[in-house]
């Protein structure tokens, strides 16, 4: 496997469902080692692509590459290289959590010695050792969630395809389960998770795919998600009064584009062109103008944000999104 | 419609209503008769039949009365159950809904859909008047009975899907009272006449007068025994019989028992799990897949253990080999003479015993085999191995077919018991070319039925074996007459090109069937969720 190769590639990829047009035209990568967020609303085609990416569907047009390995010609090697957690319990409740995991290690083809390693380790990764002779049908949603997770590792996989894996899940699991997913990160793994719950996503994730209506709307890193526009900022001044001078110093500074006044409070929202002003040259003006100022930094949008201006119901269909290189926070980790 | 009582069955009718695939049902069914009648008509002109009219409505109210009681352990006995196993009866408790709108809601809009069903036939099955054999007073009794049987498979099928927690129980215990039902009174009516002959009993005496009135009571409420009466010719009784009236008021009383349990027997909602067949259930044990297991054999391993029952599950079906062979021991010690008891009869006995009992797990099988995975929709997580989808679905049936090695051995035990009986069979099957041509289509038509019920079980919820069954049968006959109208005008001399072409239709049959079973899995796979 070429260290350069991404984990994931995925070009035009279209599939409709009799009429239904589930994606159309959906293209991003997904590097190695990253966490990549996969969110949009119920019916964008999130759970198709996640289907396609994991072997169960063919694609009706477009190519999707794991690894470098074409998902339809190469559907075993892909699959040794994956492991799905669909958006349901996929357990067989009448086995005890060890015999289900030792099923799956066996069905991968582990000999004994092998199995006894495997299901030792995932069950300590997602600390269900003292559950092992337990019968599934009698754990809790959050448990049977980590079962699932379980069966997913024991294969070793490199990408881990998870839809929806926090939902149902109470609080304290959902953090367990994000802190389980981000020490499977530092062991190297890159993970592929769809959720629609955005703040854990937020922190969890390198990089995010925003898909609505079957289209990419945005693929890239969080850092890029964050900033509205690469070309352009936009800072929030906070003063302790409000100076109705300041708002007039302000536009009168080279490259600001627009200053507008956000709420009530003594607030302005300074929107400008990176390439023609400095951040600095703003404050200045506004200090020299006598303004008592309590803060002044970079307005970032935040995924939640982000999810509901590119998702809204009036922005037409954007046929390409803008689809930049999302490195991981952790290089080392990438194989 | 303003009921609360009636919301949930107006609902299920709707559904009912706009559900494609009862309408292709009915249409289908609709389709076959009109087929069914066309050869029928043709070779009654050839004279080939006596009463033409008769044979097809004969055979017509035979088959839906199988349908009616398959319908019952399938169809039926899921009303409450499929809701308990998926954990959805609290919900239906927690809203206006009270228990009689729930059992009106789940069962008997499902009575409508079956009655539906019956009723479209009528039209078609008066046309047997003008082929002749059959008078309209035999059709109206003859659908009165099935009607008045389906009312109370029904509601006896409900009260046990309202006792029981999984539908694999309700429905066994359906069958067989049902089966009681139809043909206990036979054997109960051999029992006394055999105490009664040999003077161990008077049936004008004491006690026994009150067990002959019931068995009495027993046949004349049984729809086996009306029907037959009604296909005498000459049949001069009553359109609405004494059968007809017992099997409504049954039918109510089960209604009524339903409604009674329901609040206790549903009280408690528990997580439901796949059934067990044969294992023992322990809140914590070790692991029981073997050590030396590695691959895709143990995808064979669990439908071995899971779907056959595994080891305890061999040991029990030599169980239900052991306890049949007894049963026709004493049957035989009741009826017969000592020289009965000779090898070959015992080797006989076994050889159509565990014949017999490998074709029903292999159906039970079949119907289960796919099914369970969808169900429990585990199917998604196997269909991501690294195998291909056939690869997967042979392993599943190599692990099911392991759970008949007891009734094969028993075969081979009674093939070992008598060589020559045997011997004299296959000498026979071989040397005539039609005897092997039959034996050849016999094995091809399991083979087709089991691909049938197999694929069934994959686009349909349930009662896959009942539709399996009725369409094999249905099909079959068509097919059967078709032919031999076909073969009679163009003068074919004996039956070897039928045989031949009959065999050629059902490999083909097979093949298609084996590959849509693949590309039905691929999907079923993919739509999980």
């Amino acid at each position: 496997m070429s260290a350069n190769l991404p984990t994931i590639e995925i070009s035009e990829l279209y599939h409709a469902y009799k009429r239904q047009q589930a994606v159309r035209g959906v293209s991003f990568t997904v590097e190695n080692g990253a966490i990549h967020g996969f969110v949009g609303p119920n019916g964008a085609g999130k759970t198709t692509t996640l289907k396609i990416l994991a072997t169960l569907l063919r694609p009706q047009r477009g190519s999707v590459r794991v690894f470098g390995l074409d998902v339809v010609a190469d559907y075993k090697n892909v699959r040794r290289k994956i492991g799905f957690m669909p958006d349901h319990f996929s357990l067989y409740r009448q086995m005890t959590v060890q015999e289900y995991l030792d099923f799956f290690a066996a069905a991968y083809g582990m000999n004994l010695l092998e199995r006894t390693r495997v299901v030792g380790d995932v069950l300590a990764l997602t600390d269900m050792e003292g559950r092992r002779n337990d019968l599934i049908k009698g754990l809790s949603r959050g448990m049977q969630q980590r079962v699932g997770l379980a069966r997913v590792l024991v294969h070793d996989p490199t990408l881990l395809l998870l839809d929806e894996p926090a939902s149902g899940l109470d609080p304290r699991a959902r953090i367990e389960l994000m802190d389980i997913l981000r020490e499977l990160q530092r062991m190297g793994k890159t993970i592929f998770i769809s959720s629609h719950i955005l703040s854990e996503l937020a922190q969890l994730c390198d990089s995010v795919t925003i898909l609505d209506r079957g289209l990419v709307r945005y693929s890239g890193s969080m850092s890029g998600l964050n900033q509205s526009d690469s070309e352009t900022a936009d800072y929030l001044l906070t003063l302790a009064e409000e100076q109705p001078v300041i708002e007039a110093a302000l536009r009168k500074v080279g490259g600001v584009i627009e200053v507008t006044k956000p709420a009530k409070a003594p607030q302005y929202r300074i929107n400008f062109h990176r390439k023609e002003t400095d951040p600095n040259l703003l404050l200045r003006a506004a200090l020299d103008n006598g303004a008592q100022v309590l803060g002044f930094q970079e307005m970032v949008r935040h995924l939640n944000q982000a999810f509901m201006d590119l998702t809204e119901p009036g922005v037409p269909p954007v046929m390409q999104a803008p689809v930049e290189s999302a490195l991981p926070s952790n290089p080392g980790g990438a194989e | 419609m303003k009921l609360p009582a009636l919301a949930l069955f107006e609902r299920s009718l709707r559904l009912e209503t706009r559900s494609m695939l009862m309408c292709a049902a009915r249409i289908g069914l609709l389709l076959l008769m009109l087929l069914m009648l066309l050869p029928i008509q043709s070779m009654a002109r050839m004279g080939a039949f006596g009463a033409p009219g008769l044979n097809f409505f004969r055979e017509m109210i035979w088959v839906n009365l199988v349908f009616i009681t398959l319908a019952g352990l399938s169809y039926f006995a899921s009303a409450i159950t499929e809701e308990k196993e998926e954990m959805m009866l609290g919900l239906l408790r927690m809203t206006e809904l009270n228990p009689i709108a729930i059992l009106l809601g789940k069962s008997t809009s499902r009575l409508v859909g079956a009655l539906l069903l019956l009723l479209v036939q009528v039209p078609f099955v008066l046309l047997a008047v003008t082929l002749g054999g059959v008078g309209l007073l035999q059709i109206a009794a003859a659908y009165g009975t099935l009607l008045a049987y389906l009312f109370l498979a029904c509601n006896l099928a409900l009260l046990f899907s309202v006792v029981f927690r999984n539908t694999a129980t309700a429905a066994g215990f359906t069958l067989t009272f049902l089966l009681l039902f139809l043909i206990g009174h036979y054997w109960a009516a051999d029992i006394e006449q055999n105490l009664v002959s040999s003077g161990e009993i008077n049936p004008r005496r004491g006690i026994w007068i009150f067990f002959s009135k019931i068995i009495d009571v027993w046949r004349e409420a049984s729809p086996s025994d009306r029907l037959g009466n009604i296909f005498q010719t000459g049949f001069a009784g009553r359109a609405i019989g004494f059968q007809v009236i017992s099997n409504l008021v049954l039918g109510i009383f089960f209604f009524f028992l339903a409604w009674l349990v329901f609040d206790p027997c549903t009280r408690e909602e528990k997580e439901s799990a796949p059934r067990q067949w044969f294992l023992r259930r322990r809140a914590t044990r070790r692991s029981r897949i073997p050590p030396r297991l590695v691959g895709i054999r143990a995808i064979s391993w669990k439908d071995f253990t899971f779907v056959s029952g595994g080891k305890l599950g061999l040991l029990v079906k030599f169980g239900v080999i052991a306890l049949v062979m007894g049963i026709c021991n004493l049957i035989a010690m009741e009826f017969g003479d000592s020289a009965d008891f000779t090898q070959e009869f015992e080797g006989v006995s076994l050889i159509w015993i565990s014949l017999a009992t490998t074709a029903v797990f292999l159906a039970l099988d079949a119907a289960r085999i796919f099914r369970e995975e969808i169900r429990w929709k585990t199917l998604s997580s196997l269909a991501t191995l690294p195998i291909s989808i056939p690869e997967l679905a042979y392993r599943k049936v190599v692990g099911t077919l392991a759970g008949t090695l007891p009734l094969l051995a028993c075969f081979f035990l009674g093939v070992l018991l008598v060589p020559k009986d045997v011997g004299d069979f296959f000498n026979n099957v071989f040397s005539e070319s039609y005897s092997f041509g039959f034996f050849v289509i016999s094995i091809l038509q399991f083979i087709l039925f089991l691909h049938l019920t197999a694929f069934l079980s994959l686009i349909i919820k349930r009662g896959a074996l009942a539709l399996a069954v009725a369409i094999q049968y249905l099909g079959g006959s068509f097919f059967m007459m078709f032919l031999g109208l076909l073969f009679s005008l163009a003068g074919s001399s004996g039956p070897g090109v039928a045989l031949f072409f009959t065999g050629t239709i059902c490999v083909v049959m097979i093949v298609i069937l084996h590959c849509a079973i693949g590309w039905r899995l691929a999907r079923a796979a993919a739509e999980e969720g």
